[in-house]
């Protein structure tokens, strides 16, 4: 099987492919899309990577966060999954994982080759697991990768069903308390252009079964690591595993935590008995 | 080059709980209330002093010069320089400190440290889309574009903003911060209740022996700290409910500083200058060192002035033991007896670097004539504030005598100083 390497043009416009994304498949057997697609030479746009900055508490700088790459990928993870030919689809698929390696700072400045493809269906006790795996480069070298892991409910795929890696979690008193407004979740879409609803309107948040909006994982992980921001070394690891949805709006508890790997950041409820978020960064 | 700093006096206003007495006063003019009262003192009027350093922590932005701004209102010679300083409730005695350097340098012969803050006007300001929207507005070029401009503006974007009492890192106030570091170090309600009462206790016995005359004017009909009480017992103590920590929590109004409104100034000298002018002396400035913590890493917020009180002791070749006053700002009386605990902790005092513990102290020489549970804290004053009470103290215990000042800072800072009656 030779996979084909699908360019685009200019970045896809996330509405249509997110609305086709949204659409639920009937096929017995998940089917990922084969393709690799790519941007080439993208320009960063620094008053939204500023806009950005400020909604996810970084503090504005010429290096990138990671998460800011992830973000630049977004389109393609939704076009990818509004394919004709996936049976995958974003409906139902949960962000559950989450994993980037910086190879070494990324200036603001720089032109970036953004390429992604899906990657390793398997299977899992309530459906199935997807990789969607981003690579960003620059003149050629690979300066950030990413794989963000998605359970697509309800999908089929051959196999013994595969737990996911969770970092272990033990109940603790929080250092600190993020309160999280009611338009929390439409400033992060201003910014990463998701336009996925349940993040936003109450109506569809409900209508996916959630009491109210849920704020962006890739917000929680952002957030968390700007907590670290001038900790951070110049190349690092850091993977964020989602355990459970933050309403908005809401209060969360979190902590960090430092050992011989590296540091975690734990995003709790507020009384930190239960995760929402584990994120651990190893040099 | 090393020239003898010495602390000449002090003055302040009398402080007040956040909309009494001194309400309608701004930072600028409790800071040139403070001043002037200092010039009065000292007979400064229509001098060029050095150079007046100050500053305010809750600052509006047209305060953006607030102590030269001060000076130009004061009785002081207009050719007296100023630069704005801050360290959040460490700004002071970060002032203090660096004029003394400038005069252990010869680079000044004498010069006014001072701090000022309003809680009760506070700075409101405007949203970041509102702010960026003006901006933005600004700079267009065209009718055109400046409607564009703010056709970005939603609703939200126009309710004003109070200042935040949050640490920007953690979300969390510094009271609750410090209920966390009291429940770590077991820090009992009725030590707290107990630190307030003789902050009180002390406070008054102060005011009754005439210890502040020379250390306050009064200002707008306000001539006695607002916030004392006097005649407080341990049993109406007891009975505030707890503020922070929630409902199980220790801390109360009682036993937490309140937000309070005033300024304080000191007046330091090199030596011979002070001499030469026939001003009085009362203690030298020995040292100072600042600390920080592990922030936002889950350190107790308020004890980076354990390791910096071991280090300077170290530098100083002192023990706790030849310090014969100690000064801990009584952010909440939590902060003070976690600091004390600390103090003895021999591992506590390891892990932020030092040889082994600081060592206990005899309560009856801490915060003898009381400190900001019954003062009131105006958050960049208190510094000034502690200076030329210690001073005086000192002085009056004869030369040679030693004290300590310790104050934490937001951010998980601190500052800590030596004083030596001379």
């Amino acid at each position: 099987m030779t996979a084909a390497t699908v360019t685009l043009d200019h970045v896809p416009a996330m509405g249509a492919a997110f609305a086709r994304a949204m659409v639920p498949t009937h096929r017995a057997a998940a089917r990922l899309p084969e393709a690799t697609v790519e941007l080439l030479d993208q320009r960063q746009d620094p008053e939204r990577l500023a806009a950005y900055s400020r909604v996810c508490g970084f503090t504005l700088k010429d290096a990138v966060p990671p998460t800011w790459l992830h973000v630049l990928t977004f389109p393609l993870h939704v076009h990818l999954l509004g394919a004709h030919d996936s049976t995958v689809r974003l409906v139902g698929a949960v962000h559950v994982s989450n994993e980037m390696t910086m190879h070494r700072p990324v200036r603001a400045d720089e032109r970036l080759t953004i390429r992604v493809h899906a990657d390793r269906l398997r299977p899992h006790a309530k459906g199935a697991l997807v990789d969607l795996v981003g690579e960003v480069s620059v003149d050629g070298e690979t300066v950030w990768e990413g794989i963000s892991t998605y359970l697509a409910h309800g999908a089929h795929t051959p196999g013994l069903p595969e737990a996911l890696p969770r970092l272990p979690f033990s109940p603790a008193e929080p250092h600190g308390r993020w309160r999280l407004g009611p338009g929390l979740g439409r400033a992060y879409r201003g910014v990463s252009h998701d336009p996925n609803p349940i993040h936003t309107s109450k109506v569809l948040a409900r209508a996916f079964g959630f009491p109210r909006p849920v704020i962006h994982g890739m917000w929680t992980h952002a957030h968390a690591l700007a907590t670290l921001e001038a900790r951070l070394p110049a190349s690092y690891r850091v993977s964020a595993g989602f355990a459970r949805p933050i309403y908005l709006p809401g209060t969360v508890g979190f902590r960090t935590e430092h050992h011989d790997a590296g540091t975690d950041v734990i995003v709790t409820t507020r009384d930190g008995a239960k995760p929402h978020m584990i994120m651990r960064v190893t040099p | 080059m090393n020239h003898t700093v010495v602390v000449v006096g002090g003055n302040r206003t009398p402080f007040a709980k956040a909309g009494g007495a001194l309400r309608e006063a701004s930072n600028h003019d409790l800071m040139t209330a403070a001043i002037d009262g200092l010039v009065a003192r000292y007979g400064l009027a229509g001098t060029r002093v050095g150079e007046v350093a100050g500053g305010a922590v809750l600052k509006h932005p047209h305060d953006f010069n607030l102590t030269r701004e001060a000076v130009l209102s004061s009785a002081l010679a207009p050719e007296t320089p100023a630069c704005d300083l801050q360290q959040a409730c460490a700004t002071g005695l970060e002032a203090t400190m660096y004029l003394a350097n400038k005069i252990a340098l010869g680079q000044l012969t004498h010069g006014i440290a001072a701090g000022a803050d309003s809680t009760s006007d506070a700075p409101i300001t405007v949203s970041g889309e509102m702010q960026r929207t003006l901006h933005a507005a600004s700079r267009a070029r065209s009718a055109q574009a400046r409607v564009k401009a703010f056709s970005r503006l939603r609703p939200s974007h126009l309710a004003p903003l109070a200042p935040r009492v949050e640490e920007p890192r953690t979300g969390l106030s510094m009271g609750e911060h410090q209920a966390i570091t009291g429940t770590r170090w077991g820090i009992t309600r009725e030590e707290q209740d107990d630190i307030a009462l003789a902050s009180h206790r002390n406070l008054a016995a102060a005011w009754d022996d005439g210890f502040f005359d020379d250390l306050v004017t009064p200002f707008l009909g306000l001539a006695k700290d607002a916030i004392l009480r006097p005649d407080t017992t341990l049993e109406a103590l007891a009975r505030l409910r707890p503020v922070f920590g929630g409902e199980h929590g220790t801390m109360t109004a009682g036993n937490s500083t309140a937000l309070s409104d005033g300024a304080a100034a000191v007046l330091l000298a090199d030596a011979d200058w002070a001499a030469e002018q026939g001003l009085p002396a009362l203690a030298r400035v020995v040292d100072a060192e600042v600390a920080a913590v592990d922030h936002p890493g889950g350190a107790d917020l308020l004890l980076a002035p354990v390791a910096a009180t071991g280090r300077l002791l170290a530098r100083q070749g002192l023990t706790i033991g030849d310090i014969d006053l100690i000064e801990i700002h009584e952010a909440f009386a939590s902060t003070v007896a976690a600091t004390l605990k600390a103090w003895e902790d021999a591992d506590h005092c390891r892990s932020v670097g030092l040889d082994g513990p600081i060592g206990a102290i005899d309560r009856s020489r801490l915060n003898v004539t009381g400190s900001s549970l019954a003062v009131g804290h105006p958050f960049a004053a208190t510094g000034a504030r502690i200076v030329p009470t210690l001073a005086k103290l000192l002085h009056a215990r004869g030369p040679g005598s030693r004290g300590l000042i310790s104050m934490c800072a937001a951010g998980g800072q601190g500052l800590v100083a030596i004083l030596e009656a001379v």
